[in-house]
């Protein structure tokens, strides 16, 4: 596919459906927004700021409405959307998220709703080194619907699912590879670098690395929105002003906050329990969450190298040098 | 889609009054097959309140009604002291990890309790009454404030046909029971250390009847204890009770202590 079949096939996309995608604003940031104009697109190596989990898992989504004691399932209305220019990092993370989210039936009808069209391009600096560069045969562990390989004239095609090549086929676009989905696990096994850092962390504890990072760490929790795969979130209800009438509602929570842990108890006027209490103890336990959990849970690593959270940072924090530390720490100990 | 969220209305049957600021709430069955093993809580709802993680106390083998008792201390448990009987409560579950009961059959138990960590052992214990022969003898630790803070009253005596009910009190106001810690009964009382030990209690206890535990020579693998943590979804995704690796609305609440004892986490974080 050439540049102007790519433009052609961009104005196909918004004949029919909400396209968001990667536009520099008017300051020269990187942001993801509806696409009105198919110039807008910005198909660079950058990744934007903001992730594609603010599509996929709205910050707060209405779950149920009840009146009375009869709680009625409110799922989300959405038109079609398409997800254009998702850097193979970005589909990384959206691959973690389809497992975690599995059987839920909010994020499943968004996915269904949502054509996600991937690019090749990497950022110079990947922070955790997961795809060191672009190569076909890890396209099989990513899950996508239509894919532009960057080459040096134009674009290679490739098609993730059915969707994908429906889409192309209607487009009449001939020209397309298609890539079954093999599961996220790669045929060398686990990877080494998530299985090191996950030993490290759970039989190598560093007190100092934590209690370093507590004394920087402001817990504004900036990390945890900016993170394509952080996706903590909390239920509450909010009444109407039609007595007995409200709604369900779940957003997105940070492991930074206060109440995170919060129980309530012992008594209403008493202070409440938290199981989680200082800044080295949270940040510990969001390290663990993206290194531990996540690797536990689904064999593939909870952070897909985006170095977002280092960028918005105003604390400085590099997850590439905690990561290091963690992993250096074990170096020495093992050579003792 | 299933949706794992949709909660299933219960019909208060009966409110009980425990102490000052708990009941328990006998509620019909939330749908037809209903059923759980002890240590396992649902999820209570009332729309406009939120929900709740709550452990069932009820008899296991009860397959009409469960039961709740609840503890007046935030916004929905506080609300659920107002209905009476007749109203509704939202419930979903259950959910998450029970004791081994099976694993208990023909054995020793050791249970200890303290204050509010009576409620989810309370099924283990009325199972006992009901098979007096199922356990070989199952002896109750349960320390709380004082004569008024102890749940369940009215069944003591019956339990004490099948138990060997033990209670420490903090502050007594009476001479009944003995003063003092629930740890103060372990040197009352030589538990056989073959028995399998069922522990729930506010967080500063476990370390301290751990402790004793240990001291007696019991196995790390069988003493069992159920955590209390903040939960949103009892489904394993929103990482409130996260606890090291685990996730105690789903690989918990109950967990083994050789499960627990290598990591500090879940005692206090790191």
């Amino acid at each position: 596919m050439n540049k102007s079949k790519l433009n052609q096939f961009i104005i196909y996309l918004l004949e029919n459906n909400f396209v968001i995608a990667p536009q520099y604003d008017s300051e020269g940031f990187l942001h993801l927004n509806k696409l009105e104009n198919p110039k807008d697109f910005a198909l660079v190596s950058k990744l934007p700021l903001d992730s594609w989990k603010w599509h996929m898992l709205p910050p707060d989504q209405k779950m149920f409405e009840y009146k009375g004691n009869k709680m009625q399932e409110v799922l989300p209305q959405i038109k079609s959307q398409v997800f254009l220019g998702v850097s193979i990092l970005d589909l990384q993370a959206l691959t973690l998220l389809n497992q975690v989210f599995e059987k839920d039936p909010y994020y499943q009808k968004i996915k269904k709703k949502t054509i996600i069209i991937g690019t090749s391009s990497v950022p110079e600096e990947n922070f955790y080194q997961f795809f060191e560069k672009f190569e076909e045969h890890k396209l099989e562990h990513l899950q996508f619907d239509v894919f532009l390989a960057v080459q040096k004239t134009g674009y290679k095609i490739f098609t993730g699912s059915e969707d994908g090549q429906r889409l192309l086929d209607k487009f009449g676009h001939k020209d397309y590879q298609h890539i079954e989905y093999a599961g996220p696990i790669r045929e060398e096994g686990l990877d080494a670098q998530m299985v090191a850092i996950k030993d490290a962390m759970q039989n190598n504890h560093q007190q100092k690395i934590w209690d370093d990072l507590g004394a920087r760490c402001i817990q504004c929790g900036k990390c945890t929105i900016a993170c394509p795969v952080c996706f903590c979130f909390r239920i509450y209800d909010q009444s109407d002003l039609v007595k007995g009438t409200g709604r369900r509602s779940r957003c997105w929570d940070s492991c930074f906050y206060n109440e995170f842990t919060q129980v309530a108890g012992p008594a209403p006027k008493e202070p409440k329990h938290r199981f989680i209490n200082t800044a080295a103890e949270r940040i510990y336990f969001w390290y663990e969450h993206h290194f531990v959990r996540t690797p536990q849970s689904f064999s593939i690593p909870g952070c897909v190298g985006c170095g977002r959270c280092t960028q918005v940072c105003p604390a400085n924090i590099d997850i590439k040098q905690t990561i290091q530390d963690i992993l250096k720490n074990k170096k020495t100990k093992n050579a003792q | 889609m299933r949706n794992d969220y949709q909660t299933y209305n219960c019909k208060i049957l009966k409110v009980e009054k425990e102490t000052a600021d708990s009941s328990t709430f006998t509620l019909s069955l939330p749908y037809k097959g209903f059923n759980f093993v002890c240590g396992q809580y649902v999820m209570v709802s009332l729309p406009g309140f939120g929900e709740a993680a709550i452990s069932i106390s009820s008899d296991m083998n009860d397959r009409k009604a469960f039961q709740l008792t609840v503890r007046e201390v935030g916004v929905l448990t506080s609300a659920m002291h107002n209905l009476k009987k007749g109203g509704i409560l939202g419930v979903r579950g259950p959910y998450g990890r029970s004791f081994p009961v099976s694993q208990a059959k023909g054995r020793n138990i050791l249970i200890v309790v303290g204050g509010c960590g009576i409620p989810p052992i309370r099924p283990v214990i009325l199972d006992a009454v009901k098979n007096p022969q199922k356990y070989k003898k199952v002896y109750i630790f349960y320390g709380s404030k004082n004569e008024d803070t102890l749940f369940f009253k009215r069944e003591y005596s019956r339990w004490r046909k099948v138990c060997d009910l033990n209670i420490a009190l903090e502050k007594p106001k009476t001479k009944k029971f003995n003063k003092g810690m629930v740890t103060a009964l372990f040197d009352l009382k030589n538990i056989p250390s073959d028995a399998i030990a069922y522990i729930c209690g506010p967080p500063i206890m476990y370390k301290f009847v751990i402790e004793k535990i240990l001291k007696q020579g019991f196995d790390p693998n069988k003493i069992f204890m159920s955590l209390e943590r903040h939960m949103d979804c009892g489904l394993g995704v929103c990482q409130h009770c996260a606890v090291g690796p685990y996730y105690v609305c789903k690989d918990g609440p109950v967990f083994s202590y050789e499960e627990l004892k290598n990591f500090k986490t879940w005692l206090s974080p790191i």
